[in-house]
């Protein structure tokens, strides 16, 4: 086949990937808005499998309630309390299953929205086989980093390698000693000391040694180069924190919405450690996780909270937790901009924070690192009326190229500097 | 013949000790042991060269392992999160602002719960937006580490419950005794503490409440009293006058409720819309408002009184109302005119006269009278609740208080001591009572003399509430808990009346009372009034206006019977300083003052002629080493420096009040001097004016002086200040403001903005920001300059390092006066070219005066871009001129190439010194919580300027990407457009076809400083129009 046949083959087969993923997406739009707005309002206390987190596993659950299952579940998510109070008798019966443990009432749940979370929840897309992460093991603990990181291997095998090299120099100037001792011994001339010194090795090839020197000076500026640029990044940070909080259990087996617990990140420049009033959502009752109660008995010391009696008490103390990400004062980050305008996801710079028991620092953070972002992101114009202007002026500049964030102004300095 | 006295070095040389001699033996003086001296500091002798060196290389070493750690910064979230709080979104609330002297509305913005600005609240009836210097810098007062900590007993401290059971034993038995006690206060216009004062009187049957005000309006409350019945301060609408008459009144600084009266007067500076009032000023000292007046009259203390009975003579003619014995006045042309204005504009006129004499007060009264502008212009139904107090209580209080008659003395907001004309005399007073307390915020001159310190909380920490108008009331919330130990004086007062009860309870108390009338859940109206700051009537019924009965004929005979000196004395009050209780502010001591441009200092202004006459330094050409002459009044002398003013009434002196603080902190003590001594008692109340007994004395003596501006007059030059009258404005509306210069190209004539040496950049694509000053309105107040100060961070440099030009504020107010040498006037005389710059140089005897705030003008053709090794300063595509303060390498190549020299260089690090450069905020522990943590702190070696508050627009700009949506004109606001009391200043987007500031832009009046130069500024300026015939330009 010849290229062109080639290329015209394959834009016919992007065609019809993309035709049917259009196809699949508009298939399960209200499949997806529910799965979305189940993450924001119900996966903190319930999974769509059947384990119990706060409230019951939901698996099988229109087979379990009352007929017609959507029309009492409606009510039951509107307004549970109401439909305890009236007396229905299975509203009652788990009720009493759950430690009286109330459900928040969804009044502002619109029906048509709970419909879409029960279609979610009645077939949820199956669950990709977990993978196992590498290095990061909750049985052992979170900050178990047991484990040795390839950095330290290599050094370890460096020093060895050295010692080595010392070891046959000692013992090369040893013989050499011993034989020019048995030498003199016998009356023979002492043998040349240094048959193969440096000097000598490098006086005979000039072109080598010139060759050679430069690529030390290379090598040695390379390192040094990385070494000084280096400073002040963090990437990989890994701090041991106060309590020890999984993201792996949190984010990703429980799929909380990231911005569950840290709203600011729409509101504002700090994402924000989410204050103990949040965990408290959920953890007033779960009061047990994969490592026992330790954990999360500190946030109920923290907040002086005694769960047997579910009183809070007066003699509070804050949690310090460690920063990580964490950006010098000149260098002014607004996190809505990028999540709400920019609608970035948090994984972009944060890594797949679901899948990490203890948090690193996943990007640099450098300068560089975030200029090249806005050479290659485009700017969400649909929909932002913000924009309106902006393309209008534009139209016939841009020759169909992506309006990329740079060339919205995103590299001019004051944008982030003043 | 030889003087054979002998003089010796040193005590041992006379006494020719043995070491002496040894001594003098040898050349050097032995040295120290530099081993000893590190021995000692490392707690071993013999330290060596090569310890030394371990020493250096082990802390390099340490340093450089521990600069490879990770710093570990905590993160400590709340427990309990309140609602509306998010870190790193800033919180605004409504508040009042009231320190005895100004009343405003407010908002404060918290970041992370701290307070760190305070605006104008637009939507405000009272304060209609405006603000002043005082009320932007306040934030910073609340983090003055000068303030007390706690409650004190005399110089030591003490807590709250001693105090508490002492003061109401004491308070007891001397209401037992039948003695006095007096609360003596500022004006109260809180209905709250009003009520508080009651309770407080009910509990002790002996109280009585003496008001006493730091800057007097006795004669205006006086003299309505007498004329019209009612003791009142009325409420001006200078918006509504077409012709203004001032009498030495400082309406747009200090008289009145200024901060409104300046908003209402931008209003009349509209050159556009017609609305140009004709302003007469007839003054002794260059005032802020004179400057700012159309026809200006210098005129010495003595003569005011007749100027007024003659302007009272001109029009009783007009009316045919009876003539008033004397006023012949030597101003008759000035006056003449001023007549003929007001009678044409009956009804929409205002004569004020700032003389605290009843008698003044009461001509001007009948003069308003005779125009009518009762119930249009002055509204005695509607009296604003600022001044209250009478100048003779306090007279009597001192007699009470030396008479032994009085055991107990609460002195709530007021510190006569030091404000107070017998001040002294007070001090002495103050030991014959038994007890006295002050809540002053901090141990000041009267509070150090009294027995309890119990310290105010700041206005920003407190609940409070206010009827600044009759139907106004407005609310004070805090916005941070109270930093130190202190307690709100109402609280003190309520524990002491026996009814404790915290501030916010009362106030909720009294308005439940109080407003219940309207209908609805008072919960309601009371969260409503907080969430606005205020509760006014939606329209203020001006009420039918008592009669004036006053006795005119018996005020102009005390009027025209003064006695004149050979030297007058007029006390004024600066723009910035104010009445001085800011003192320990240095934003408010850096702020220069709009007229002389010297800040860190009052003095005595004179005319420059008589300095030449007293051979005087007349501080030109960059002189700023005053003489000082001794100024003596009444017997009381003070030696000040001497500053040439010009447009200042020869014969006359002018001098500050608000300086010479002895105890409000490092920053404000012994900066100036107290002139509160000089103020003296005339009719009966006192006086800032003196004519008797004034002397003023050359004394041999020198002192600094620190001024931000060097040059005072445009020298020829028109493509800086323009300026038009208004007829040929109406004739011409591009008069004053010709196109400018047209340069020859290949292209033919070009102006310069189409000969270009550099590419364009592409700002027509986005927004533009852009700004107009309209120079009409601008009064040159400097309520800008601070609030730029406070949002920017802007260091504070101190005396020294202004005295060496290097104060840092990003935005200046040029002040430049005309000359009596014009090109014209050369031109027909004859007068060389040397001879006429030299004589440009300096301004007219009476000159007229314009105002030109400066800023960073943000030049799509920037010169300072170009040459910056660096690129750290850039232009961004929206018109911004950028400066990154880390790329900068402080070659200030770019500070040299700029035309309007708006960068600033850090010399020092400013922020880090806290003593040497006037206690800037950011190097005191506690003054830093008033940084805005959005915009960086600089440090020492860079350059830095106006960003057009690139802060403010990001976060406009954020706001409305978020809601999808454009952003609104005037939505975003720079600091300085912010706060503008006359909206001389409009910031926007050029771009957007719609906004104000793009049609303010394509105005007749709009132009570029210095067009010719090429740069094409995104700051325009709109020319100045005079509302003065032709002739009289």
């Amino acid at each position: 086949m010849d290229k062109g046949r080639i290329s015209g083959t394959l834009k016919a087969f992007q065609a019809l990937i993309l035709f049917a993923a259009l196809f699949v997406a508009s298939a399960s739009a209200s499949a997806q808005d529910g799965e979305k707005l189940f993450k924001q309002n119900c996966a903190s206390c319930h999974k769509v499998d059947d384990t119990k987190l706060v409230g019951p596993g939901l698996k099988g659950v229109f087979d379990r309630v009352p007929q017609p299952a959507e029309a009492w579940l409606l009510k039951w998510v509107k307004n549970s309390s109401a439909m305890i109070a009236s007396g229905d008798a299975y509203a009652v019966k788990i009720f009493n299953e759950n430690n009286k443990s109330q459900m928040t009432a969804f009044e502002y749940l619109s029906d048509d929205e709970i419909k879409a979370i029960l279609s979610y929840v009645k077939a949820p897309p199956a669950p990709v086989a977990a993978t196992p992460v590498e290095g990061t093991s909750v049985a052992t603990g979170p900050n178990a980093t047991d484990a040795m990181s390839d950095d330290t291997l290599l050094m370890v095998l460096g020093v060895i390698a050295i010692l080595l090299l010392i070891l046959v120099a000692v013992l090369g100037s040893v013989g050499g000693s011993l034989q020019a001792l048995v030498n003199d011994k016998n009356g023979l001339p002492a043998p040349e000391r240094y048959p193969f010194s440096l000097g000598r090795v490098m006086s005979k090839n000039k072109g080598l040694t010139a060759i050679a020197v430069l690529f030390l000076l290379l090598a040695g500026g390379k390192a040094g180069y990385d070494l000084l640029m280096g400073v002040g990044v963090y990437q990989g940070y890994r701090p041991e924190q106060p309590i020890n909080f999984s993201h792996k259990i949190h984010a990703g087996q429980n799929g909380i919405n990231c911005v569950y617990c840290h709203t600011a990140a729409e509101k504002g420049k700090n994402a924000g450690i989410p204050s103990l009033n949040v965990c408290m959502n959920c953890h007033t009752y779960v009061d047990q996780g994969p490592s026992g109660k330790g954990e999360i008995a500190k946030i109920y010391a923290a907040l002086d909270f005694d769960p047997a009696t579910k009183t809070y008490g007066t003699n509070t103390k804050p949690v310090k937790w460690v920063r990580i990400h964490n950006l010098p004062d000149l260098a002014y980050f607004n996190h809505s901009q990028h999540v709400v305008v920019g609608k970035i996801e948090c994984q972009k710079c944060h890594g797949e924070v679901q899948d990490e028991a203890v948090l690193a620092q996943n990007a640099p953070l450098t300068m560089g690192w975030c200029i090249n972002c806005h050479r290659e992101t485009s700017v969400q114009t649909a929909d932002n009326a913000y924009y309106d202007d902006f393309i209008k002026r534009h139209k016939g500049k841009l020759d169909g190229e992506a309006i990329t964030v740079d060339k919205i102004g995103g590299l001019e300095c004051a944008k982030c500097h003043h | 013949m030889s003087n054979n006295k002998k003089y010796w070095k040193g005590l041992d040389e006379l006494h020719a000790t043995p070491e002496f001699i040894e001594r003098s033996q040898s050349e050097f003086l032995p040295e120290a042991s530099t081993n000893d001296l590190i021995g000692q500091e490392l707690g071993e002798g013999g330290t060596n060269r090569r310890d030394f060196l371990k020493y250096l290389g082990f802390t390099l070493g340490a340093a450089t392992l521990a600069a490879c750690e990770t710093p570990v910064t905590r993160s400590i979230p709340y427990l309990n999160k309140p609602e509306d709080v998010f870190p790193g979104v800033p919180n605004w609330y409504a508040s009042s602002y009231w320190d005895g002297v100004d009343f405003c509305n407010v908002l404060v913005k918290t970041r992370e719960g701290r307070p760190i600005k305070v605006i104008g609240n637009r939507n405000s009836k009272v304060s209609m937006g405006g603000t002043n210097a005082r009320v932007n810098s306040s934030v910073l007062s609340l983090y003055d580490s000068a303030r007390a900590k706690g409650p004190m007993a005399g110089a030591s401290d003490s807590d709250w419950v001693t105090i508490d059971s002492d003061v109401k034993n004491q308070l007891a038995s001397a209401s037992a005794a039948g003695k006095a006690i007096v609360v003596l206060s500022g004006t109260v216009n809180s209905p709250s503490m009003k009520r508080a004062v009651a309770d407080f009187i009910a509990s002790y049957p002996t109280a009585k409440h003496v008001v006493y005000d730091s800057l007097s309006a006795s004669g205006v409350l006086l003299a309505n009293e007498r004329d019209f019945g009612t003791r009142v301060f009325p409420d001006y609408s200078f918006d509504k006058a077409d012709v203004i008459v001032s009498f030495g009144a400082d309406f747009l600084a200090s008289w009145g409720n200024s901060i409104a009266n300046a908003v209402q007067y931008g209003r009349v500076r509209d050159a556009k819309s017609g609305r140009l009032a004709r302003h007469y000023q007839f003054e002794t000292n260059l005032s802020l408002t004179g400057s700012n007046a159309d026809v200006r009259l210098a005129l010495k203390p003595s003569e005011s009184g007749t100027a007024l009975v003659a302007l009272y003579n001109k029009l009783a003619a007009k009316s045919g109302a009876a003539k008033l014995s004397g006023g012949d006045t030597p101003y008759d042309a000035e006056v003449s005119k001023a007549a003929e204005d007001l009678w044409a504009a009956k009804g929409k006129s205002l004569v004020v006269s700032g003389s605290n004499s009843p008698a003044d007060q009461t001509v001007t009264n009948a003069i308003n009278t005779l125009l009518g502008n009762y119930g249009t212009t002055i509204d005695l139904t509607n009296g604003v609740n600022i001044r209250a107090g009478i100048d003779a209580d306090m007279d009597a209080l001192l007699a009470d208080m030396n008479s032994g008659n009085v055991a107990a003395l609460i002195l709530v907001g007021v510190n006569p001591v030091y404000s107070y004309a017998a001040g002294t005399k007070f001090a002495e007073a103050l030991s014959k009572v038994k007890l006295s307390i002050s809540t002053a915020d901090r141990a000041d001159e009267t509070a150090q003399k009294c027995t309890y310190l119990c310290p105010d909380s700041h206005y920003l920490e407190s609940w409070m509430d206010a009827e600044p108008k009759t139907g106004h009331y407005a609310l004070t919330q805090p916005t941070i808990r109270p930093l130190f130990n202190s307690r709100q004086a109402i609280e003190s007062i309520l524990t002491w009346a026996g009814k404790p009860m915290d501030a916010y309870s009362y106030i909720k108390q009294t308005w439940s009372t109080s407003m219940s009338a309207t209908g609805g859940l008072f919960e309601d109206q009371f969260n409503t009034a907080l969430y606005n700051g205020f509760v006014e009537p939606a329209a203020i019924t001006v009420g039918a206006q008592p009669a004036f009965v006053g006795d005119v004929n018996a005020a102009a005979a005390a009027l025209t019977g003064r006695a004149d000196g050979s030297w007058e004395l007029q006390l004024y009050v600066k723009a910035g300083m104010g009445d001085g209780s800011h003192a320990n502010n240095p934003w408010l001591q850096e702020l220069p003052d709009p007229i002389s441009r010297v800040c860190w200092d009052n003095y005595v202004t004179m005319s420059p002629a008589e300095m030449k006459k007293m051979e005087l330094s007349r501080l030109e050409r960059g002189d700023f080493m005053a003489d000082m002459v001794d100024v003596t009044v009444n017997g009381v002398t003070l030696r000040v420096p001497a500053f040439p003013q010009p447009g200042q009434k020869s014969g006359t002196i002018g001098l500050a009040l608000g300086y010479g603080r002895t105890a409000t902190g490092k920053c404000g003590n012994n900066v100036g001097v107290n002139a509160a001594a000089f103020i003296t008692t005339v009719d009966g109340t006192s006086s800032l004016a003196t004519a008797v007994s004034v002397s003023v004395v050359k004394a041999n003596e020198k002192h600094e002086i620190a001024a931000t501006q060097t040059h005072h007059t445009m020298m020829g030059r028109g493509s800086i200040l323009k300026e038009t009258t208004l007829s040929e404005y109406k004739s011409d509306p591009r008069s004053g403001n010709p196109p400018v210069l047209l340069a020859t190209t290949n292209h033919g004539l070009q102006p310069p903005s189409k000969i270009n040496l550099w590419d364009d950049h592409p700002i027509e694509l986005g927004h533009r920001w852009g700004m107009s000053i309209d120079l009409s309105k601008c009064i040159g107040c400097g309520a800008c300059v601070t609030s730029c100060i406070s949002e920017n961070n802007i260091p504070v440099v101190g005396k020294e390092e202004v005295r060496r030009g290097r104060d840092m504020h990003w935005l200046r107010i040029d002040r430049y006066y005309s000359s009596d040498m014009t090109e014209e006037k050369a031109h027909a005389e004859g007068v060389s070219a040397i001879d006429k710059f030299l004589a440009m140089e300096f301004a007219a005897e009476a000159p007229s005066v314009a105002f030109q705030p400066v800023m960073c003008q943000h030049c799509n053709h920037a010169p300072c871009e170009t040459v910056c090794p660096v690129a750290a300063t850039t232009h961004s595509n929206e018109g911004l001129n950028q400066m990154a303060y880390n790329r900068c390498i402080g070659t200030r190549y770019c500070a040299n190439n700029c035309p309007y020299k708006v960068r600033r260089f850090n010399w020092f690090q400013y922020h880090g010194g806290f003593n040497e450069f006037g206690n800037n905020p950011a190097g005191d522990q506690l003054g830093r919580m008033v940084l805005n943590p959005d915009v960086v702190v600089r440090d020492r070696g860079v350059i830095e300027k106006c960003s057009f508050c690139v802060q403010g627009i990001q976060a406009a700009k954020l706001k409305a990407k978020k809601e999808g949506r454009k952003v609104k004109d005037e939505e975003v606001q720079s600091a300085c457009a912010q706060v503008c009391p006359t909206n001389a200043i409009v910031f926007g987007d050029l771009n957007d076809t719609e906004s104000r500031v793009a049609a303010l832009r394509a105005d007749e009046r709009s132009y570029n400083l210095l067009e010719e130069v090429g740069v094409q500024p995104n700051v325009y300026y709109m020319t100045k129009v005079r509302n003065i015939e032709s002739a009289q330009a």
